[in-house]
């Protein structure tokens, strides 16, 4: 009797063994991913594509949070969000969480090359060709007189969560040009945007990769060549010739959480193999926010589309 | 000077001369001000010698200190506490939000109309479907479910906190004047100075969300619930005490019900500044529309159009339903008999069956995922992307109307305006405002006055906070020219209060960006669009306070001025102006605080200055800049507070 009792015992922890084994092989197959999505057009189009590919492939479920840029930091160190697909130089966080914390890794690079650079319309290139570089623009400084910059040239800032150092750049280039703050980035595309329309000289901080891009002809006034220790942070103050260079090239940066990276999930390394170019990137942003199409329809399509690198993002 | 004046009241000397009046000194000041700014226009900037410029490094290490401690394996109990908080909140939210799921639209959609039908009445039930129904007709179910459990989670929670400190507020006057400070800074302090903070505390997520939406919801609902048992007559009082009643049988059977109208408004207000949080909390975690807005912003303004629509609608819908809720469960109006009793609590058992049947068939026919798909989001979105289109087109008459405004405005009104502000030597300007405060309110704010000028001088934001201040002053001005009368109109007429009611809850709730950028393509210039976001979203808190103070001014008073042969005019004037002083007083002090509340807004739209500042400071996480830009606002607002406070607060320690 007690035999058969501490048998059935053995039988039950044995099929309770197998159950638990069962959901622990499905847990390590993939389990739960959490994506962060940031506001502009490439993140989604980063998020999206990443986000059926582990669906489709692994079988993950992936959450999207929308965290702000710097607080998903703390997020990912939190573990609350396990990756985020394009960063553009948070310096500091990478200091604090990367370098000194550990409780961010690095993920590798996503492939695209970010721009930022001056700006204005093409056709405006075209009637001024001496706008192709910054001595053009200081003669012609005046063209871009409005309202709001009194006898000086305007200059549209850029959005204050980006990098930007216009202000500085400037005076050190002892340019005619008032420099307009005007917000976050839809109030600056609506401010250029009325003016392109409108046939008219605007000149305006901008980047790419960007979905616009697609609509908009663009062209960059080349600044003055990099040169060694020429700095790019205006908050760090200082003599304004040190920044008298053009803004670097960015090489953007994905990054996990510790906890994610060493959870073992296959989806760590679709997330460190990802990594596509300016033109996948734009197509899918473009067909997202341009066409307005659901984004995981878009990514879909490009997905279908592009199966090798898929598969090489998958290991395959 | 008081006793001078009393004296003259008495004894009636000759009038002085106007120069020599109030006003006329005034004038010289600003006059003198004036000189000042001509004869050294941008020679006398703040000295470096001045400010503290480590300031901003200090706290930016503070904040890296915390971090590292946060970010530990075992963080003391200090941050566990914290921790604990958060996931408690999280929870609070998780747990609604997927009873909403399980329930599925079918199940939630019943469940919140029966709940509004049994204790709020057919129409407020016909109104809560109205707004289920268009959620999932504008195919944002998901994200409005987050928002609304969300919502609901904080305003419960600062009404918890919020009445009941509202409540010893208005029979303290020791709490009132030790709490207003703390509520000024709550409410003008922008959330993205603190959002890192609160991160670093809290995490992201729904608990982190909650508690920003905390800091903003709980000072309208003290301040209005304190203003209502203020005004609760102080001889009925009297008179409850004189029967024998305890302080709290006072409080409970005679303040509280006859401030009844104040403690609706401070609910609804509540739930109005709750809803217009839901932007900045997803900016942290907090899910559901506001992050459909942010990223609606950047790539599918039409998208961000129809989240801010939900907002409305769901604030909307709150409010009346919580209303009919309050009116329906009135003591003084409900009357049970035991066979009326017995059926509600029939009714209360049909509801629920009916929930679960809902809940069932919702299950059965997969109404949580087939049907989600089924909306009518795309055809909605080409509607409002057709006329954004109109708008943001520059060939059409209305352009070529609103860009030459605009213009004209920059050129000719505030630009040379914040050149005045901006460029006038520090001296002029800071003796210039502490005499004025001096003349206007008195010595005491006189010195607040000068200290806060100094502050701001020593934070190094002179040069952004005066130019803050050049457009805060004409938001402020233009908020009180519509607020006031808007206000006073409204108590007289009931027809106009219908009118303004859900354009007014429109202004507090919808996300000013959503309106506002498309109001940039129409008019591409800097500062007006701040301006008016700040005026939009000032006046309608204006306008509530102004029209309950008036119409809570008692029918005595007005009876007996009628009964004088007094007009209908004069009586506004002569009586219920006079009396609803405070509730004035208090839409003044609310109006300004909230054109300060959204500079930061202006930064995001080309006002620049300081509420750039704060935005770049949680962005690019320069901490410590984003809080000096705060603080500099903060003080910005108690000195202007100072300046127009006048000699009024001589009254507070009569009232009770």
């Amino acid at each position: 009797m007690k035999a058969r009792v501490g048998g059935l015992l053995v039988a039950a922890l044995v099929v309770a063994a197998a159950l638990a084994g069962g959901s622990a092989a499905a847990k390590a197959s993939c389990g739960t991913v959490t994506l962060n999505e940031q506001a502009w057009a490439g993140s989604t189009a980063n998020t999206y594509v990443v986000k059926n590919v582990l669906e489709q492939s692994l079988k993950c479920k992936v959450n999207i949070t929308k965290v702000a840029e710097v607080p998903v930091y703390q997020a990912m160190a939190d573990g609350k969000t396990d990756a985020i697909l394009e960063d553009w130089g948070h310096v500091p966080q990478w200091a604090q969480y990367v370098t000194k914390q550990k409780t961010v890794v690095r993920a590798g690079a996503n492939g695209v090359k970010g721009v930022i650079g001056w700006y204005v319309p093409t056709y405006l290139m075209k009637q001024h060709p001496e706008l192709k570089t910054w001595t053009g623009l200081k003669k012609d400084a005046t063209l871009f007189k409005s309202p709001e910059s009194g006898s000086q040239g305007m200059f549209l800032g850029g959005d204050p969560s980006y990098q930007q150092k216009d202000q500085t750049l400037i005076k050190a280039l002892g340019l005619n040009l008032k420099f307009v703050s005007v917000g976050a980035e839809p109030a600056q595309v609506a401010r250029w945007e009325q003016l392109y329309k409108q046939k008219k000289p605007v000149l305006f901080y901008w980047y790419d990769p960007q979905y616009l891009n697609a609509t908009y002809q663009l062209s960059q006034i080349q600044l003055p060549k990099r040169f060694k220790g020429c700095l790019d942070d205006e908050k760090q103050g200082g003599n304004p010739k040190k920044y008298a260079c053009a803004y670097p090239s960015y090489t953007l940066l994905k990054f996990m959480s510790k906890k994610f990276a060493t959870s073992g999930s296959p989806a760590v390394g679709v997330v460190k193999r990802f990594s596509w170019s300016n033109a996948d990137q734009n197509t899918v942003a473009k067909m997202i926010a341009g066409d307005h199409m659901d984004p995981d329809k878009a990514a879909q399509k490009w997905i279908a589309a592009n199966k090798a690198k898929v598969n090489k993002w998958l290991g395959k | 000077m008081a006793v001078v004046e009393a004296a003259g009241r008495i004894a009636t000397p000759a009038r002085r001369p106007w120069w020599r009046s109030r006003t006329g000194l005034a004038l010289a000041i600003v006059a003198g001000m004036a000189i000042a700014f001509f004869g050294w226009r941008n020679q006398v900037v703040w000295p470096g010698s001045l400010t503290w410029n480590a300031l901003a490094h200090h706290l930016d290490k503070f904040q890296i200190w915390l971090s590292d401690h946060r970010n530990v394996p075992h963080p003391s109990v200090f941050f566990r506490a914290f921790n604990e908080l958060a996931t408690f909140l999280d929870n609070i939210v998780g747990w609604l939000t997927s009873l909403f799921f399980k329930l599925t639209w079918a199940g939630t959609t019943a469940l919140g109309v029966l709940v509004v039908l049994r204790f709020g009445g057919r129409r407020a039930a016909l109104g809560t479907l109205g707004a289920f129904a268009s959620f999932a007709l504008m195919g944002l179910w998901e994200s409005s479910m987050r928002t609304f459990a969300l919502t609901i989670a904080s305003v419960s929670l600062s009404l918890a906190i919020g009445l009941p400190l509202g409540v010893l507020a208005g029979r303290s006057d020791r709490f009132q004047r030790a709490i207003t400070p703390v509520l000024d800074a709550m409410q003008i302090v922008p959330a993205f100075a603190y959002l890192m903070p609160i991160v670093l505390l809290f995490s992201v997520g729904p608990g982190a969300a909650v508690v920003t939406t905390l800091i903003y919801a709980v000072p309208p609902a003290i301040r209005i619930t304190s203003l209502g048992i203020r005004g609760v007559p102080t001889n009925t009082v009297e008179a409850a005490s004189a029967l024998g009643a305890t302080r709290r049988q006072t409080l409970a059977k005679v303040q509280l019900p006859l401030a009844r109208r104040m403690l609706l408004l401070a609910v609804n207000q509540t739930i109005l500044f709750a809803l217009s949080m839901v932007v900045i909390a997803g900016l942290i975690g907090g899910q559901g529309l506001g992050d459909v807005v942010t990223s609606g912003l950047y790539s599918n303004p039409a998208l961000a159009m129809l989240a801010g629509a939900a907002i409305v609608i769901m604030a909307i819908a709150l409010d009346r339903a919580t209303e009919a809720m309050a009116n329906r469960t009135d003591p003084a109006h409900r009357h049970l008999t035991e066979g009326k009793q017995k059926r509600l609590r029939l009714f209360t058992l049909a509801c629920a069956a009916a929930v679960g049947l809902a809940a069932g068939l919702g299950h059965a026919l997969d109404a949580g995922s087939v049907w989600a798909r089924w909306t009518g989001q795309p055809w909605l979105l080409r509607q409002v992307q057709s006329a954004l289109d109109y708008v943001q087109n520059p060939s059409t008459f209305i352009f070529h109307i609103t860009n030459p405004i605009g213009n004209f405005i920059v050129e000719y009104g505030l630009g040379p305006l914040r050149s005045f502000f901006v460029e006038m030597p520090w001296p002029a300007m800071t003796f210039g405002l502490a005499l004025l405060a001096f003349l206007l309110s008195g010595l005491r704010p006189a010195i607040v006055t000068l200290v806060m000028l100094t502050v701001i001088g020593l934070t190094n934001e002179w040069t952004p906070a005066m130019d803050t201040l050049s457009q805060v002053l004409v938001a402020t001005v233009l908020t009180m020219l519509v607020g006031i009368p808007l206000g006073v109109w409204a108590a007289e007429s009931r027809w106009t209060r219908r009118v303004l009611r859900p354009i007014l809850d429109v202004l507090q709730t919808l996300p000013q960006l959503v309106y506002i950028i498309p109001f940039i393509y129409l008019m591409p210039v800097s500062i007006v669009p701040g301006v008016i976001a700040g005026v939009l979203y000032a006046s309608p808190v204006v306008i509530r306070l102004v029209e309950a103070g008036v119409r809570e001014v008692s029918p005595h008073s007005v009876e007996a001025a009628g009964a004088f042969g007094a007009t209908r005019l004069q009586t506004l004037v002569k009586v219920k102006i006079p009396l609803a002083r405070e509730a004035i007083m208090l839409g003044v002090n609310q109006g300004m605080i909230m054109v300060l509340a959204v500079v930061v807004i202006g930064g995001l739209v080309g006002s620049g200055a300081l509420g750039y500042d704060v935005a770049q400071g949680l962005q690019q996480s320069l901490f410590g800049q984003g809080v000096l830009a705060s603080v500099a606002i903060l003080a910005l607002g108690i000195a202007l507070d100072r300046v127009t406070q006048g000699r009024r607060r001589k009254r507070v320690g009569d009232l009770v």
